[in-house]
């Protein structure tokens, strides 16, 4: 990646940097505090394979299920076969594999590949020098956040393959072409930027719209604690472009990306 | 990068983004309506009546009705009236915590180096919005409330009163008042999240959702602005930032977890109406 020299930085870069780090070491250890609710998750994902509402009980069974699904998500995240993204973007079966809460969790992985997809594209982009010169910080953005979206796909194929259902490699969703396309056209950093800010709340509207429309507590839950990240990111990206980050007192759903938008077969 | 805008034109966007989010407002309260519709529904199946009597179900009434239509629609009415009680309950706590965010702001904002004359622009600009989105939040977690039949909350939530008002004393600039402010949106934000698991209807759900993610975003631009004002670059914080001179971490500070944490959140009941 092309980047600055920034001679005249006036930051302590060790004391932000530290900062990330013990954030980091903070997150990660709220993981183990969870893995003894696997048993529940494991039974809550039944009414997934069945597709049946839960019930308060649910509900409350599932919560433990999020969390889980982090510790799975950051197990897998480390691997190296972990929720990779396809450049091939839309080579799927899935509108017809997954049907009920599970179509929506097969939504959410595609989603959150193509935002993996626009960034490694981005990075590729920048590695090009197609960019210019790319702000340190804005790469530490990317990266940070293509890895919190392969943690989130990582989630919702641990879901999947619980399940007993394929797991989303790549982006099977009716709109996948277009922002592939949109991406290939990105001349600078703040092109990238928009694009990206587009995905961030096309993703938060969708979780919002998941939190009412998924019937199982632990897709619930895990929709509700993966939303606030990508509005977020979005506060972040709108702030770069000079753009107002906080623009809604409310997250709307009118961008969310619908389960039909999940390819048919 | 572009160089910082003045603060006319942070004016001009903070319109421009009001335009927009008065579109969300309408979703937002159209998710009241429809919430408050399937409540009184839900009692109107169980009990005949979706007059909630200037008294929510299951305060009173659910014991006169549950003796009248026997044991069965004891268990089923029980269970909505402690379902909607909860609801109730959770909204109230969520006004408490936006009073307390309201009144905070207010505060902050007559500090100098926040509102006065020492203060960054877009910081003193985007306390002023937060402080008006908060009432905005507040507003319509106690609309929900009165429709309900509840009793509106309108008083600050005790436990992070009492915070507020033993860390007021010990300010001494921009970042303490950052920080605290960053708490504060955080145990919200973290709130309304859990919320999300413990309220009994769909429309209820997306509300707390969509309001858990509008204040993540403020902690997300307050992290990485604590993060400038304690590295000693409180000029960066400028609206383009000049992302170029930005330090690397910068990137990557305002938004720490993969997954948004709930540990924090308060209960249900703690800002409840007595």
């Amino acid at each position: 990646m092309s980047t600055d020299k920034r001679p005249e930085m006036q930051i302590s870069e060790r004391e932000l940097t530290a900062m990330t780090k013990d954030l980091d070491e903070l997150h990660e250890s709220s993981f183990p505090t969870v893995r003894k609710l696997l048993d529940e998750f494991s039974a809550n994902l039944a009414h997934l394979t069945r597709g049946r509402a839960a019930g308060r009980r649910g509900f409350l069974m599932g919560i433990g299920g999020v969390t889980t699904l982090g510790v799975a998500a950051a197990c897998s995240s480390n691997s190296s076969s972990s929720s990779s993204t396809s450049s091939a973007p839309v080579s799927t079966t899935a509108a017809a594999t997954y049907d009920g809460d599970l179509k929506v969790v097969a939504l959410a992985a595609a989603l959150e590949n193509l935002a993996v997809t626009a960034y490694t594209g981005a990075l590729d982009a920048a590695s090009k020098g197609t960019l210019g010169t790319v702000p340190p910080a804005i790469g530490v953005f990317v990266q940070t956040a293509m890895k919190q979206h392969k943690d989130h796909a990582a989630a919702w194929n641990a879901v999947l393959s619980k399940a007993g259902k394929p797991t989303i490699t790549d982006s099977p969703l009716t709109i996948t072409a277009d922002q592939v396309k949109a991406l290939g056209q990105v001349k600078s950093v703040p092109d990238v930027a928009k694009l990206a800010l587009n995905l961030e709340n096309a993703a938060a509207q969708t979780y919002t719209f998941a939190t009412a429309n998924v019937t199982d507590a632990g897709g619930i839950m895990t929709a509700a604690t993966i939303q606030p990240v990508e509005t977020m990111h979005a506060a972040i990206l709108s702030f770069v472009l000079g753009q107002y980050p906080v623009p809604d007192s409310f997250i709307g759903v009118d961008k969310a990306v619908k389960p039909d938008a999940l390819a048919p077969k | 990068m572009v160089s910082p805008i003045d603060e006319r034109g942070l004016r001009e966007l903070m319109v421009e983004s009001d335009d927009l989010q008065s579109d969300a407002m309408r979703t937002a309260r159209r998710d009241l309506d429809d919430y408050v519709e399937a409540v009184l529904d839900t009692r109107a199946e169980r009990t005949g009546s979706r007059d909630p009597g200037g008294m929510w179900p299951g305060w009173g009434k659910a014991g006169l009705v549950a003796g009248l239509t026997g044991a069965g629609a004891l268990l089923a009415n029980g269970v909505a009236a402690a379902d909607a009680a909860q609801d109730v309950q959770a909204l109230q706590t969520a006004a408490s915590l936006e009073n307390v965010a309201v009144a905070t702001y207010k505060t902050a904002l007559t500090l100098p180096f926040i509102g006065g004359a020492d203060a960054n622009a877009v910081v003193k600009a985007f306390a002023e919005k937060t402080m008006a989105q908060h009432t905005e939040h507040g507003q319509a977690f106690n609309a929900a409330v009165v429709k309900l039949g509840g009793k509106a909350q309108n008083d600050p939530n005790a436990k992070y009163a009492a915070v507020v008002q033993q860390t007021v004393p010990t300010i001494k600039g921009a970042a303490d008042v950052v920080a605290l402010a960053i708490a504060l949106e955080d145990v919200a934000a973290q709130t309304y999240t859990k919320n999300v698991s413990q309220v009994s209807t769909a429309e209820l759900r997306q509300l707390f959702a969509s309001v858990a993610g509008v204040e993540s975003q403020h902690k997300a631009i307050l992290l990485a602005v604590k993060a400038l004002i304690d590295g000693g670059a409180p000029q960066l914080i400028a609206l383009p930032p000049d992302a170029a001179k930005l330090p690397d971490a910068a990137g990557g500070v305002g938004f720490p977890d993969a997954f948004f944490p709930t540990e924090k959140a308060s209960p249900v009941a703690e800002g409840a109406v007595k």
